[in-house]
């Protein structure tokens, strides 16, 4: 469903050029959540930029159902890093999540449904009269992810959402997204620099290299579909994967 | 480097649009005469002791008048800001002085000093007074309430809680007045030569322009924009000079 | 309290100004001055001098506003258009406004046409300039948000770009307005016949001090009425802005 292809990036700024991702080979299976880890600075950003259409590649491409990705498709959405900032401050709640709705000419009675729906399943039915900055961090983040989900979108891709909430947040948010795949059955990729997560979260873990990038390993997660924030992370397995991942990145540093 | 090239080629563009137009008869070539006449008449004003007299003029209002304002409005803003209970005695006062277009000084100006330097001073120490006075008393709100206590616990006098603390904390604050009052008092000080006559620049165009003089009312408006670009570009450097040790600025050119 | 605190002041500066005013000629006292106002005012110079002139500065404030947004959305939005212009735009911006007055008269004439483009040319420098710097500085975060939700075109810019740099555009309408005054009296200071620039100085030229006074109080009140107005409208429109405290920052 989602292809990358030899991708590479160098970003070229008058006497300065970065290589930040020398060249990148992976798929991602329609409804299958992939989680993406790599040490920070490792282009986690630029790689979902240029799958996002946002970013021209400077070598390889992207397959969207094999059509070349030129521009933001369509049928994407995106949960940014600095999700603060991906939120209009002037506007509602409400409006933050409609306003792609509009866009697609949506009809209304259904806009209201889909926005009632996503606010309520991020569990801020009562927020949508609000302002963004007058959330917390967390409950911004939420706002960010409801947008996209009220989208409906075939493909989603989230880029370090949970970086910066705490850590009971953090575990609220991951089964939130957890719960939303598997309900929408949403193709996801999940950018993360938290190894943890992305074993908990992902059904493949692709292990990035330090800049210039390379996929260091593309490993499938075996454990139980079912996961839960207690049981799963006991597993001895568990351990295992999260340990070989954790090797794994300790080599690319090295 | 590029941005360079693409300013230069604006420059041009315009001069050669100011050129073009008069030119091909698409506007009166009497109000707007080609963009060589005007800089040709430029260049021979500029070769005139009458002009550079006359610049000579306004600079000095628009000097003296920027000084005379600044040394008021700190010395009103840091004891309005320093003494308890000033600060709220005087705000609606302040809140309706400001306001006040100055230009609506002119007739007072007029019959005090007439046609003459004391006019421009008038105008322009009025127009700039309010924009220093603002920015200080910000600036002395500014200073930190725990500083502030720390100076007082250690027995501080007020007067070196005013040179240690306020005035270095108020200083961005003041520099900010002072570029914002810096283009305001040029308009201010051309303003009075233009309309009540006292000698200077606006004086000058105020003159071309009832002797029909048309190339000469562009070629003084051009000198007018040079110098209103000169004045800022002054005050600016004058600022990072000051304020060269400040976070505040170091931020800004980081940034 | 508070309204010793609120007119403490005022009544000691007027109850100074009537101590000081005594035979003075410059200076009438402050009952003549309220008397020359309501007469002066309160008759048909409020129709005649005092609306149109106001009703000129709105228009040109106006036009200005329109303008200067109009042009400086796509100038913002273009690094290559901006570079090329910018020059040119700051050179415009620095040449004192009331200078293109004269020049103003020799290509429209002296009537309200003339008055009206006067204050165009005045406000719109510091509003365009201001849209260019405050659409520029969009956050490229909530740039990338509307590329990837499909908002482009007018909703885009309404939405978004507007929206956006509205904090920076307000501080351009701030300045235009205290420009746009200076300009409106100026403009009526040359060979008009009516507004109320043209009368103050008619009242000073014929040493009628008292009603002078009044007209420099009127515009005063003016400045004021108009200032506040502007604050009534940069509270509502920027509510968001000094919400989420970025107003501080
Ligand atoms: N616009 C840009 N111009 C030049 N270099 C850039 C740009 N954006 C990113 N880079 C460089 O590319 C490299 C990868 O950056 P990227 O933001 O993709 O990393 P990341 O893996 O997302 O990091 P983090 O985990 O900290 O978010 C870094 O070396 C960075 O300096
Ligand atoms: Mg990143």
């Amino acid at each position: 469903m989602l292809e990358i292809a030899q991708l590479s990036k160098t970003y070229e700024s008058p006497g300065r050029s970065v290589e930040a991702i020398r060249s990148l080979t992976f798929d991602v299976a329609a409804g299958e959540l992939v989680c993406v880890v790599g040490p920070s600075g490792c282009g986690k950003t630029t790689l979902l930029r240029a799958v996002a259409g946002l970013l021209p590649a400077s070598g390889g491409e992207v397959r969207l159902d094999g059509v070349p990705v030129t521009g933001p498709p369509p049928r994407m959405a995106v949960v940014f890093q600095e999700y603060g900032r991906s939120l209009f401050p002037w506007m509602t709640v409400w409006q933050n999540v409609e306003l792609p709705l509009k866009e697609k000419k949506v009809p209304a009675p259904r806009r209201r449904e889909l926005v009632t729906q996503s606010l309520e399943s991020v569990g801020l039915g009562d927020a949508a009269r609000a302002h963004p900055w007058q959330l917390s961090g967390g409950m911004q983040q939420r706002v960010a992810i409801a947008r996209a989900v009220a989208y409906e979108p075939q493909v989603m891709l989230m880029d370090e959402p949970f970086a910066a909430v705490d850590a009971q947040t953090r575990a609220d948010l991951e089964d939130l997204i957890l719960r939303l795949w598997r309900d929408l059955e949403v193709t996801t990729l999940f950018v993360t620099h938290d190894i943890d997560e992305a074993v908990y979260l992902g059904q493949r873990v692709i292990v990035l290299s330090s800049s210039p990038t390379v996929v260091m390993e593309d490993l499938k997660i075996d454990l139980p579909p079912e996961r839960d924030q207690l049981g799963t992370r006991s597993l001895p397995r568990f351990g295992e994967l999260r340990g070989h991942v954790y090797s794994r990145i300790q080599a690319a540093r090295g | 480097m590029r941005r360079l090239l693409h300013g230069l080629l604006g420059l041009t563009g315009l001069l050669a649009l100011l050129e073009a137009a008069p030119r091909l008869g698409l506007v009166d070539a009497r109000f707007l005469p080609p963009a060589s006449e005007i800089l040709r008449t430029l260049a021979g004003e500029l070769t005139t002791a009458g002009l550079w007299l006359a610049l000579g003029e306004t600079m000095r209002g628009w000097a003296v008048g920027l000084a005379l304002a600044s040394g008021l409005a700190v010395a009103a803003g840091v004891v309005i800001g320093v003494v308890p209970g000033l600060r709220a005695a005087t705000s609606s006062t302040v809140e309706f002085l400001r306001p006040i277009p100055s230009v609506a000084l002119v007739p007072l100006a007029t019959l005090l000093f007439g046609p003459s330097l004391g006019s421009t001073l008038l105008l322009v120490v009025y127009a700039s007074f309010w924009q220093v006075l603002i920015q200080v008393l910000y600036g002395v709100a500014a200073v930190d309430p725990v500083a502030h206590d720390t100076a007082r616990s250690y027995g501080l006098s007020a007067w070196s809680r005013v040179r240690h603390l306020v005035w270095p904390t108020s200083l961005p604050y003041v520099m900010t007045g002072l570029r914002l009052a810096a283009a305001v008092a040029f308009i201010l000080a051309v303003t009075a030569e233009l309309v009540i006559g006292s000698p200077g620049l606006g004086a000058e165009i105020q003159v071309a322009q009832s002797s029909g003089a048309v190339p000469t009312v562009y070629a003084l408006i051009v000198v007018a924009g040079l110098i209103g670009i000169g004045v800022n570009t002054a005050v600016r450097l004058l600022e990072r000079r000051v304020l060269a040790w400040h976070p505040a600025v170091r931020e800004e050119v980081a940034g | 309290m508070k309204a010793v605190r609120l007119l403490g002041l005022p009544v000691l500066l007027v109850l100074l100004w009537w101590a000081v005013s005594g035979g003075s000629f410059y200076l009438p006292s402050p009952d003549r001055v309220a008397v020359a106002f309501a007469e002066t005012w309160f008759s048909d110079r409020l129709t005649g001098d005092v609306l149109p002139s106001v009703g000129r500065l709105l228009a040109g404030y106006a036009l200005a506003a329109l303008l200067g947004g109009w042009l400086g959305v796509p100038i913002g939005l273009s690094p290559r258009l901006r570079a090329t212009l910018e020059p040119v735009l700051e050179f415009f911006r620095a040449i004192p406004p009331p200078v293109l007055v004269p020049l103003i008269m020799l290509l429209a004439g002296i009537d309200t046409p003339m008055k009206v483009l006067v204050i165009v040319s005045g406000c719109v420098w510091p509003v365009l300039l201001n849209t260019v710097e405050g659409v520029r500085a969009l956050d490229e975060v909530l740039a990338d948000t509307c590329r990837m939700y499909g908002i482009r075109g007018w909703p885009r810019v309404r939405g978004f770009v507007l929206r956006g740099a509205s904090p920076q555009i307000m501080a351009g309408l701030r300045q235009a307005l205290s420009i746009g005054i200076i300009l409106m009296v100026i403009s009526e200071m040359f060979a008009s016949s009516s507004g109320l620039g043209f009368t103050i100085v008619l009242f000073q030229r014929q040493f009628q001090i008292a009603e002078m006074w009044s007209g420099i109080l009127l515009l005063g009140l003016l400045g004021l009425g108009l200032s506040l107005l502007f604050r009534r409208l940069e509270r509502w429109v920027l509510s968001w802005y000094y919400g989420s405290g970025a107003a501080r920052a």
